[in-house]
């Protein structure tokens, strides 16, 4: 069957198997930074934008999502300029072997685009269904208080 | 992983439509669609409700009205599910999974998957929830008749639940015990107290994730009914009778024993919060 996706600004049609998800959807098209981890709902490596709320793309028929809008971390640049999530992230070291690098910048961006003042507890539970196996989760939530400190006009000091 | 057997996706506009493309052998709805792709055993036919309008959170006399397809974020994020009954909805949601998964997780899909770790069940039975579903005629029964008479019956599709209004004078609480923050429960628990003229006229308990789906402790809420006031003490005995009367038993998470401890604790804290709640007067 196909379907159409707006994926990071970009309107195209797709030919897919009607059982087929997001994630083997988006990776064999080539949106890599989408990270294939358990397939099971348990690491949000996969997470992708969906119509602006951050999902497990593993979890998503794509058949279900025809005529809706995707950002995955490809989409979260502008025109080369990274997004002061992705900035705050290189920053402040919360980037290790970077494989769940994308689907956190995911969730954070969505939590973010719906409370552009989160608490610290508010930030913990947005990025609760993301896991590391390096970091300690610690520095994922300094980076987005930092973007937050960035975007809100302050200085990092 | 994608689903090879499937072969066949229909987007019915109506729940008529629905109901017959549910006809075919091996059919199955695809809501939030989280449960047919982890376990879509022999689907080889999937029936998208998204078309049709059942989503939405609306007010009437008689409560809330949650249409099926609702997701739990939009019920997080709901100012009417926030003011409802001290908020106790949307505590409860904020226990459940992460936002990844609310994002996409509609509250029929809960209540037809009816998993062991549900925490939305629990809650919603001692709320006496309301289920409306349809089979070619709309119905509408208590959640606790739902699960024990139509929900395992071929060809259902559920349409709405509905939250009773309280009267002034109702708490109700929500407690979760998991090993993280993100994992399902190892036990959850919920209560729900109503005081009128300094006596307990109503009062419910129930667990879940025992490890079994969530189920009403009726002999607990009756120590409560029949003691009248809701005293520490009387508190302390309905959690032992709780501790008692739940059919408990062991998994991978925990041992029935510590689970039994946890039946005492969730319950007395439950029945805690809801006494400060109502002398605080929310
Ligand atoms: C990693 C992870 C962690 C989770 N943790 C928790 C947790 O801690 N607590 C908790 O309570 N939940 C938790 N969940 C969510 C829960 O397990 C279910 O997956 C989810 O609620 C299913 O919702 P859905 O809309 O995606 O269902 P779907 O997969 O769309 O549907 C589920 C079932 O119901 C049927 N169905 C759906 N809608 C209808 C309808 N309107 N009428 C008739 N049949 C219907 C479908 O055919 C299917 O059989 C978690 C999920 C994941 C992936
Ligand atoms: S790959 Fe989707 S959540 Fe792990
Ligand atoms: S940086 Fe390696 S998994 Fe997070």
């Amino acid at each position: 069957m196909n379907i159409e996706l707006t994926v990071n600004g970009v309107r195209r049609e797709f030919t897919i198997a009607p059982g087929e998800t997001l994630l083997e959807l988006l990776r064999r098209t080539g949106y890599k930074g989408v990270k294939k981890g358990c397939e099971a709902g348990d690491c949000g490596a996969c997470a992708v934008l969906l119509d602006g709320r951050a999902v497990n793309s593993c979890l998503v028929l794509a058949a279900k999502v025809d005529g809706h809008t995707v950002i995955t971390v490809e989409g979260l640049a502008d025109d080369g300029t990274l997004a002061p999530l992705q900035e705050a992230f290189l920053d402040t070291g919360a980037v290790q072997c970077g494989y769940c690098t994308p689907g956190m910048l995911i969730a954070a961006t969505d939590l973010l685009n719906r409370n552009p003042r989160p608490s610290e507890e508010e930030i913990k539970e947005g990025l609760s269904g993301n896991l590391c196996r390096c970091t300690g989760y610690v520095k994922q939530v300094e980076a987005v208080k930092l973007a937050l400190t960035r975007m809100n006009g302050g200085n990092d000091a | 992983m994608s689903l090879p057997k499937v072969s066949e996706f229909v987007r019915p506009t109506d729940l008529a439509a629905a109901l017959h493309e549910l006809e075919s052998v091996n059919a199955r709805i695809v809501a939030g669609g989280i449960d047919v792709v982890l376990f879509p055993g022999d689907t080889t036919k999937l029936v998208d409700i998204s078309g049709i309008p059942l989503s939405g959170i609306n007010s009437d006399a008689e409560g809330i009205v949650i249409g099926a397809t609702t997701t739990m974020t939009a019920l997080i994020e709901s100012p009417l599910i926030a003011d409802y009954l001290g908020g106790v909805v949307t505590t409860m949601l904020h226990h459940l999974a992460s936002p990844l998964q609310r994002n996409l997780a509609t509250i029929g899909g809960t209540l037809i998957s009816a998993h062991p770790w549900s925490d939305v069940i629990p809650l919603f039975l001692v709320l006496g929830a309301r289920v409306s579903y349809y089979d070619g005629t709309e119905h509408t029964v208590p959640i606790a008749q739902f699960y024990a008479e139509s929900m395992f019956r071929q060809r259902i599709i559920l349409t709405a639940v509905r939250l009773p209004a309280f009267p002034p004078g109702t708490a109700a609480a929500f407690i979760k015990f998991s090993r993280t923050a993100f994992d399902i429960a190892v036990l959850n628990c919920a209560a729900l107290v109503q005081i009128t003229a300094g006596r307990c006229t109503a009062a419910r308990i129930a667990v879940g994730g025992a490890p079994q789906r969530g189920y009403l402790l009726p002999h607990a809420g009756e120590v409560l009914t029949k003691s009248g006031a809701l005293t520490a003490e009387i508190i302390a005995s309905a959690a032992r009778t709780a501790r008692d009367e739940a059919d408990i038993s062991d998994d991978m998470r925990a041992s029935a024993a510590y689970r039994r401890n946890l039946v005492e604790v969730g319950v007395q804290r439950a029945l805690g919060q809801i006494k400060d709640k109502l002398e605080a007067g929310v």
